[in-house]
């Protein structure tokens, strides 16, 4: 499987951006972050000891409705926790996160947002590590869904999701806790472990099996995502210092 | 908040000195562009244009919906364009500010209550269905001109965009995927684009194009809406200082000179763009030329 493509700071006037392609959906989704800025009008909502997360999702051809509000909820969460807004700056300012969905299928109304949540939450990342927010941790996530016969398929396509029973969406810290668990439709404990597992090996390309060996499955599933996030950084960071770099 | 930082007073004086002298800060006369480059997306009416250091994204769709009860003939086209963080740090997202109602409404009247679009065909049923149009304009970077780019945009989207054929057989009406039959392209009846220019010291110094600087430092606007035949669909004068009505007269052949040399720029890439899918489409099997299989009729 190809994995995702993604630049940093392809914006001029946002503080940090970030364009991704998720090749299996298709999407393609552009994110800003402005941070720290001053929220006016809105006191009561600031936090005097800490910044406030605003994340604003924008799709592609139809104006925001429920769908965008419920899933803004779930990345301010898994975001907000990452963001270290008690640092020096950052006290009582907000960190804005915009996500608009440029190209590929959208969400049409009432369908599920979870094929979608993982690509905005890698944009969100993205974003703020290119706008050189504070975070504590960095992250992965990935969607899997599972049909009838019970087949996990990773990163299924809009009518894939459709006929799956159920779709998990999980996310990975670097440090390999799990961070998010949405999930949708009927399923068991079983099944959940086995998408956990899974979802694990995508994420950081070991899975380990019930007699504890470590299976290496980056065969299956190509790269690692955790290592796909670290490289688009890493290129990044090498080309802005390239000066450096050329005359040391 | 809404509002952009403004400029501090010498930053002022230092751009109205310079056109005084007739030099704008990037180097270029009074009545020229900036490097326009508009490219087009994997999928139909997907553009993006880059004007300067303003860019933004056009996103054209189409759904079939019931017509208003009054225009049972119509289809709908609707224009949204939503400001959001991303173009500039001093937009709200989620509010609208005095910029966004502004620049929605001369769009509306450019494109939209022009008839560059004619919705008229965009009917399906007489008042049962027909398709409504909607582009979407996403802001990515905001510097200056946000008009004349969002027009350029959509209206460079809606000649790309292709939307599904449909039919009607007994009453029913059939919409036909992309890949079933020949996507139709939408009927448009002219090409009006808007040229933007900003008055300097009671309307004596007029430049177009102007960045954002160049627009905080101004005193008034002048949106001058055409199309290739030099027809004037829209004018307006919204607010600021007085422009001597000579302005009128004269920006007048330099905007339908703009518009010309636009058109042909957005012309150019479509063209680039329909050769390049030539290669991978349908598009030579499918042209209305070709001798056609005769429907078999079950």
């Amino acid at each position: 499987m190809v994995g995702p493509t993604a630049s940093l700071s392809p914006l001029v006037r946002a503080d940090g951006s970030a364009s991704y392609q998720c090749p299996s959906t298709g999407s393609n989704i552009l994110g800003s972050v402005n941070a720290p800025v001053e929220l006016p009008g809105r006191r009561d909502a600031l936090k005097p000891e800490d910044a406030t997360v605003e994340v604003f999702v924008k799709p592609g051809t139809a104006p925001a409705s429920v769908g965008e509000r419920y899933v803004e909820g779930i990345i301010r969460g898994v975001v907000g926790r990452l963001i270290l807004g008690r640092e020096r700056g950052y006290q009582r300012r907000g960190v804005v996160i915009t996500l608009a969905i440029v190209g590929g299928e959208n969400v049409s109304r009432g369908d599920s947002y979870l094929t979608l949540l993982p690509a905005l939450l890698h944009t969100a990342l993205l974003a703020l590590l290119s706008a050189s927010v504070p975070l504590s941790m960095t992250f992965s996530a990935t969607v899997l869904s599972v049909d009838a016969a019970g087949k996990i398929t990773r990163e299924p396509s809009a009518e894939d999701a459709a006929a799956a029973k159920s779709l998990h969406v999980l996310a990975f810290s670097s440090k390999g806790h799990l961070l998010l668990n949405e999930s949708q439709g009927a399923f068991d404990f079983d099944t959940w472990e086995r998408v956990r597992e899974r979802a694990s090996a995508i994420c950081h390309g070991t899975s380990v099996g019930e007699d504890g060996d470590v299976a290496m499955v980056e065969s299956a599933d190509g790269q690692p995502l955790e290592g796909t996030i670290r490289e688009t950084v890493e290129d990044q960071v090498h080309r802005d210092y390239s000066w450096k770099i050329d005359a040391a | 908040m809404n509002k952009e930082a403004p400029l501090s007073i010498s930053e002022r004086d230092f751009i109205l000195n310079a056109l005084r002298e007739d030099v704008r800060l990037d180097g270029r006369a009074a009545d020229q562009l900036r490097p326009l480059n508009v490219t087009f997306g994997e999928e139909y009416g997907h553009v993006k244009v880059q004007l300067g250091r303003t860019s933004l994204i056009v996103r054209i769709s189409a759904e079939v919906t019931k017509p208003h009860d009054d225009r049972p003939f119509d289809g709908l086209f609707t224009i949204a364009m939503e400001l959001t963080a991303m173009g500039s740090p001093a937009w709200d997202n989620g509010r609208q500010g005095d910029l966004e109602t502004y620049v929605t409404n001369v769009l509306d009247r450019v494109v939209r209550h022009s008839n560059a679009l004619d919705t008229e065909s965009l009917c399906i049923v007489k008042g049962v269905s027909c398709w409504s149009i909607r582009a979407d304009v996403h802001i990515t970077d905001y510097d200056g001109n946000l008009i004349d780019a969002a027009c350029i945009g959509i209206m460079a989207g809606l000649q790309h965009f292709r939307r599904q054929d449909a039919v009607v057989k007994d009453g029913q009406v059939i919409v036909y995927g992309l890949d079933e039959r020949v996507p139709v392209a939408l009927n448009i009846t002219h090409k009006p684009l808007s040229i933007t220019f900003h008055t300097f010291d009671e309307g004596k110094k007029v430049i177009l194009d102007a960045t954002r600087k160049e627009e905080q430092a101004s005193e008034a606007d002048v949106v001058i809406g055409l199309n290739n035949a030099g027809d004037v669909c829209f004018m307006s004068k919204f607010s600021g200082s007085g422009v001597d009505a000579m302005v009128f007269v004269d920006k007048t052949s330099v905007a339908l000179e703009k518009v010309k040399e636009i058109n042909a720029i957005i012309d150019k890439a479509l063209q680039a763009d329909l050769s390049k899918r030539a290669k991978t489409g349908m598009l030579e099997e499918s042209r209305a030329e070709n001798d056609r299989q005769p429907e078999l009729e079950v």
